[in-house]
């Protein structure tokens, strides 16, 4: 009975097993595609030759990436986002966050402040609206139209005050008996307990502002001012679209010869290295994150 | 006691918010970025007014075009075209925005939600000409176009017989410059001609470069059974998932199938003094009964509408399919890629003649792009003359070459011309053929290499001559096939008089349209593929397809249309 019993479950957990495998190949396959296109020849490339392993091995796409100078210069712009937009997300998730842990008694308009953040959470203006609005604070072209929209993540304040919630009362009254004020009991006591959840609204922000490419593509009127995402979304050719718009054919023969499948695979592998180096490191904090800042009110 | 509360909180909340909005609202540019100089607009238009006057400051917005080389550093804003156009103006160019194709589109319409356009800017349709008009936002340029047009840019447009202008024309008001879209022919039908060697096929025995659906049912049958790169998988005929297209020339189309039996699929043309649209006529169906019956007995693409561009070409660079349809230009960049992988491949260009052996074709809408100048700014002839600049004296000087060492430069090595101000074509509308004589006189040894006209034809005889001595490269091979093959065919084909010219209507988009168009060519191109698969029949579903287009909104458009003609 006891050994029925633990065949059965030993045939569950291959079957499970199994289709987890599957789905973890069927993720990691288009990776290894778009890699191995990086690494192939165009002409195997333009003849759907290339699938997991690179055909007719070659460097040749890697090599034009290190002289493109707009690629570096997007690279570049990419990563002073994220640090500003990390800094700046921290900076007032933590104090918002810490605030709302505050009951009704000791922080009368909680409710009010809570409603508004749900509120903004659900509803927001629009794109026209929110273009119209950076425009009109002068922040076209500059990095802050990048950042400043999206500085106060709700979904991470949200987070980050449950986590706190979940951090013991006593620890904090032990803190202010002992004499330590409001600040000190966030900067010394809260943060602390709190380092596996800000490594998961870390990551968030980083992965957030590192991946969009929409807000670089209608606040940034310039090519040269374009975040990394934004510069390889922009490579795509729609060759119908430009035969349609009556492209010359000296226009098609550039377009094909410079914007070919390897390097733009090539391209999109460069730019996912600094998530793949960063998911390692954070990883270990953000399974503990998520799960203890998502339950208890 | 709770209300108290609840009014403090309100107070307090608006409070931050007046100080964040405080902070914020700092600065608003003012975007009127022209220095109105002191004569406004001087009427001397002397070779030396540009020198004497101002530099006026001029803002751009320019449709870019993905990946351009520049060479060291320059970049849209700051190469060689515009340098010389700020020399030579005396002008100041900044961009306002940039963006690549579709992103373009949504930089213009954002400049036009907000009501603040830049100095000058390409539009890509009509229907944002008009909508840039009716909102006053745009300058009348008919009366500097008189004066200040070069008589040979005023030549290009007039060579399109009043259709170039008419296009940009409201309420008689020129409203834009609009860029030239010629004829490009029809879609040819491209065969590797090494394959019909080595299997002693002939087609066309009086050369006259037309051939019949049959000839081409026949090729593709024996292409099939002999194989002769013993590709896995052969495959007859391929055509993209969107089967037919609104150019006449449509690569990966069976549009030339269609024309042959005399259907214009997605167009818009008169018959009989009424509107009718070409995608649901009876000659439409007998292309698609052709098609069909091609799917049936294995000539076209088992996989026809799932086999993407990308696959199809691929499917020529694997030798697995020998015959493709498409404009003349494609072995520049698309057929290249079998000669990447086999340098042995040729290709020889065909049409399909309908049944009284004339070769259908329709005439392109005679313009594409169209620059505009915002009501604001000061000196609406500056844009005329960028015009000159670029498409007269840059095509026609060699002097202003000399001048600019970088701008020649810039030309030999094939720029892509999206980096000139403005990113349009102006072309004669028979460019295409002219260019094509002088290149042939060339290569028939009638003149030299130095005394071609323009160095594109300077630079493509010198390849394809490289390639009729047997030592030419990739680009060789290309502009051999392109010129010698695909426009050959063209003006033999205009020489023989073989042409069967169709001038469809170019309507503006009607209200029916706006809501209704996206359905109907959503519900053209699913039954289409349905017909020519088999999944339904081709006598009732096509009749079926009529009646649903004409019911879900294509009647009305069509009366909408007729009425827009009146």
């Amino acid at each position: 009975m006891i050994d029925n019993k633990s065949f059965h479950s030993r045939v569950r957990i291959t079957i499970i097993y199994i289709i987890v495998i599957l789905l973890g190949l069927g993720c990691l396959f288009p990776l290894l595609n778009i890699v191995a296109i990086s690494l192939s020849g165009s002409a195997a490339v333009s003849a759907n030759k290339v699938g997991i392993l690179p055909v007719d091995f070659t460097l040749i796409a890697y090599d034009k990436i290190v002289s493109d100078g707009q690629f570096w210069r997007s690279f570049m712009i990419s990563v002073i986002r994220v640090f500003l937009a990390l800094l700046l997300n921290l900076a007032v998730t933590v104090p918002m966050a810490y605030a709302m842990t505050k009951s009704k008694k000791e922080f009368r308009a909680r409710n009010i402040y809570m409603n508004l953040l749900i509120f903004a959470m659900l509803f927001n203006g629009g794109m026209i609206p929110t273009y119209i609005l950076v425009r009109n604070l002068g922040m076209l072209n500059s990095i802050w139209a990048l950042v400043l929209p999206g500085a106060l993540p709700i979904f991470n304040v949200i987070l980050l005050m449950n986590f706190f919630l979940g951090i013991p009362k006593s620890l904090e009254e032990a803190a202010l008996i002992d004499g330590a004020s409001p600040f000190q009991v966030l900067l010394k006591i809260m943060i602390p307990c709190a380092k596996p959840c800000l490594a998961t609204v870390s990551l968030f922000s980083i992965v957030g502002s590192w991946n969009d490419f929409f807000s670089g593509l209608i606040y940034m009127q310039k090519l040269e001012d374009y975040p990394i995402m934004t510069y390889i979304q922009s490579l795509n050719v729609d060759i119908q679209q430009l035969l349609k718009s009556g492209a010359s054919s000296s226009t098609l023969e550039n377009v094909t010869e410079l914007s070919n499948r390897n390097l733009n695979a090539a391209k999109i592998v460069v730019a996912v290295i600094p998530l793949l180096m960063i998911y390692p490191i954070l990883q270990k904090y953000l399974i503990t994150g998520m799960v203890m800042g998502s339950v208890k009110e | 006691m709770k209300k108290r509360l609840m009014t403090r909180a309100a107070g307090m909340a608006l409070a931050v918010s007046v100080l964040l909005a405080a902070t914020a609202c700092s600065s608003q540019e003012d975007s009127a970025s022209n220095t109105g100089s002191g004569e406004n607009g001087s009427v001397n238009a002397g070779a030396d007014a540009e020198s004497e006057r101002e530099t006026i400051k001029v803002s751009l917005g320019r449709q870019t075009l993905q990946n351009v080389s520049f060479p060291n550093g320059d970049t849209y804003e700051d190469n060689a075209y515009v340098r010389m156009a700020e020399k030579k103006l005396n002008i100041d160019i900044t961009d306002e925005f940039e963006a690549n194709g579709d992103d373009y589109d949504r930089q213009v319409s954002l400049a036009l939600t907000a009501g603040d356009i830049p100095d000058m800017m390409k539009v890509g349709s009509l229907d944002e000409l008009k909508e840039l008009y009716e909102n006053e936002l745009i300058a009348d340029l008919t009366g500097v176009y008189e004066e200040y047009a070069s008589d040979y840019l005023k030549s290009l447009y007039d060579s399109y017989g009043g259709r170039a202008l008419e296009n940009v024309t409201l309420d008689g008001k020129m409203m834009a410059l609009p860029g030239t879209n010629g004829d490009s022919g029809p879609s040819i039908v491209w065969i590797r001609s090494d394959w019909m060697e080595q299997l002693e096929l002939k087609i066309d025995e009086d050369q006259d470069g037309c051939i019949t659906i049959e000839d081409l049912e026949m090729i593709a049958k024996t292409f099939m059974e002999k194989n002769p790169e013993n590709a896995d998988n052969v495959v007859g005929i391929a055509f993209a998932p969107w089967l037919t297209s609104g150019d006449p020339d449509g690569t990966f189309s069976m549009n030339s199938i269609a024309y042959a039996l005399g259907a214009f699929p997605k167009t818009w043309m008169e018959k009989d003094g009424g509107v009718i649209y070409g995608s649901v006529t009876d000659e439409m169906k007998q292309a698609l009964k052709v098609a069909a019956g091609w799917f049936q007995n294995g000539i076209l693409d088992p996989q026809v509408g799932t086999r993407t561009w990308d696959d199809i070409t691929a499917l020529l660079a694997n030798g697995q399919c020998g015959i493709t349809f498409g404009t003349w230009h494609i072995p520049d960049w698309l057929l290249n890629n079998v000669y990447a992988l086999n340098s042995n491949a040729t290709f020889e260009a065909y049409t399909l003649s309908d049944a009284a052996g004339k070769v259908n074709c329709k005439h392109n809408n005679a313009t594409a792009g169209y620059i505009v100048v915002s009501k604001k700014f000061e000196h609406p002839e500056v844009a005329i003359q960028i015009m000159n600049l670029f498409y007269d004296e840059l095509v026609n000087s060699r002097e202003l070459l000399e001048e600019y060492p970088e701008v020649a430069e810039y030309v030999s090595t094939g720029v892509d011309g999206s980096s000139r101000p403005f990113n349009i074509e102006v072309n004669s509308y028979t460019s295409l053929l002219d260019d094509y004589g002088d290149l042939e006189r060339c290569l028939n040894g009638e003149i030299t290499v130095d005394e071609v006209k323009t160095s594109e034809q300077r630079s493509n005889a010198t390849n394809i001559l490289a390639y009729l001595e047997g030592n030419g490269d990739a680009t060789a091979w290309s502009k051999y096939h392109s010129r010698s093959k695909g426009v050959e065919l063209l003006q033999t084909l205009t020489e023989n008089d073989r042409f069967s010219w169709l001038t469809p209507i170019f309507p503006q988009t009607t209200p029916t349209m706006e809501t209704h168009l996206a359905n109907l060519e959503k519900l053209e191109e699913e039954t289409f593929i349905k017909i020519v698969t088999g999944d339904i029949d081709v006598e009732s579903g096509f009749d079926q397809f009529v009646e649903e287009w004409n019911n879900q909104g294509g009647t009305q458009i069509l009366k909408e249309i007729a009425e827009q003609l009146q």
